[in-house]
């Protein structure tokens, strides 16, 4: 380019420093995270309970896998009650064997959000594919 | 300009002055508004590691609940008896009835509970509980790692 040809007979007078490069890095930069800011919210799909439920079928109820989370870290897959840091593997255990991944999650009343969004957590990394919400009790 | 009568082209580079300006004010805009989006409302979701990506839209509805259990409907405060005849009026005639919940991750389940009752009543099919992704690590679930929206 004709300015770099002028700046050679300047004889090294252009000692500014280059900052396109840098501008280039930080507007591409800018974009990425305009990009990213949206992208990249996550969440756990749970299907909602009913809120007119059908008469129950007497045999839907009979193969239903429900994690229930109970109060101080522990929880119950059906009737088997496991720990926190074992619940991955049981549901692991379970799940592997199963064709519908399906789980229902019941949460004490003691427990907290977070603790359940756990259980739906780990339930989803053993491969559940469907988590529903067990209906709080009526008032 | 001074600079073009100077003699020998010293000063033959582009002023990028300017463009920095604009950088920086657009710089400090977003610094700005991303606060600003959650204005009012904020909850800390609990964190997962087995999450599905689920990007923005803008046809999305998000409910909030804060740590003192008070309901944000996409972002602007709500009374909780309004809560049914919101999603109702919001959800009516669409086919996707899913309502995004960002509720702070230490409140007791039986009030997130109550909330998802309510909306289950006003004709909400899936609720999405937003979380963050613990740092560090990656979903076990194969169709959550490609960045698409499949999956469900």
């Amino acid at each position: 380019m004709g300015m770099s040809a002028e700046g050679g007979q300047g004889g090294g007078h252009s000692n500014e420093i280059n900052v396109t490069p840098m501008i280039d890095v930080l507007l591409v930069l800018l974009i990425i995270f305009m990009m990213i800011i949206p992208m990249s919210r996550k969440a756990i799909d749970a299907t909602l309970p009913d809120p007119n439920p059908q008469v129950q079928t007497a045999n839907s109820a009979n193969d239903q896998i429900v994690l229930s989370v109970l109060a101080d870290g522990k929880y119950k897959i059906n009737q088997d009650e496991v720990d926190r840091a074992g619940l991955f593997a049981k549901l692991r255990s379970v799940y592997d064997p199963r064709p519908d991944k399906i789980i229902f999650v019941k949460g004490d009343s003691t427990v907290t959000y977070g603790d359940v969004v756990y259980a739906m957590d780990q339930a989803r990394g053993a491969g559940v594919k469907v988590i529903g919400i067990t209906p709080g009790p009526k008032e | 300009m001074g600079m073009s009568l100077s003699s020998g082209a010293v000063n033959a580079s582009p002023n990028v002055t300017p463009m920095i300006d604009v950088m920086l004010v657009l710089l400090i805009i977003f610094m700005i508004t991303i606060p600003q989006l959650n204005a009012g409302f904020t909850a800390t979701p609990p964190q997962g590691q087995n999450l599905k990506p689920s990007p923005e839209e803008d046809t999305d509805q998000v409910l909030g609940i804060d740590a003192s259990g008070q309901y944000w409907f996409n972002k602007a405060l709500i009374r909780p008896e309004d809560l049914e005849q919101l999603t109702r009026n919001t959800f009516e005639g669409r086919d996707e009835s899913i309502l995004y919940i960002k509720a702070h991750k230490d409140l007791s389940y039986d009030k997130v509970l109550k909330a998802l009752d309510v909306i289950a009543l006003g004709g909400v099919r899936v609720a999405a509980l937003i979380s963050d992704q613990t740092p560090g690590t990656e979903s076990l679930v194969e169709s959550d790692r490609m960045f698409t929206k499949g999956g469900s």
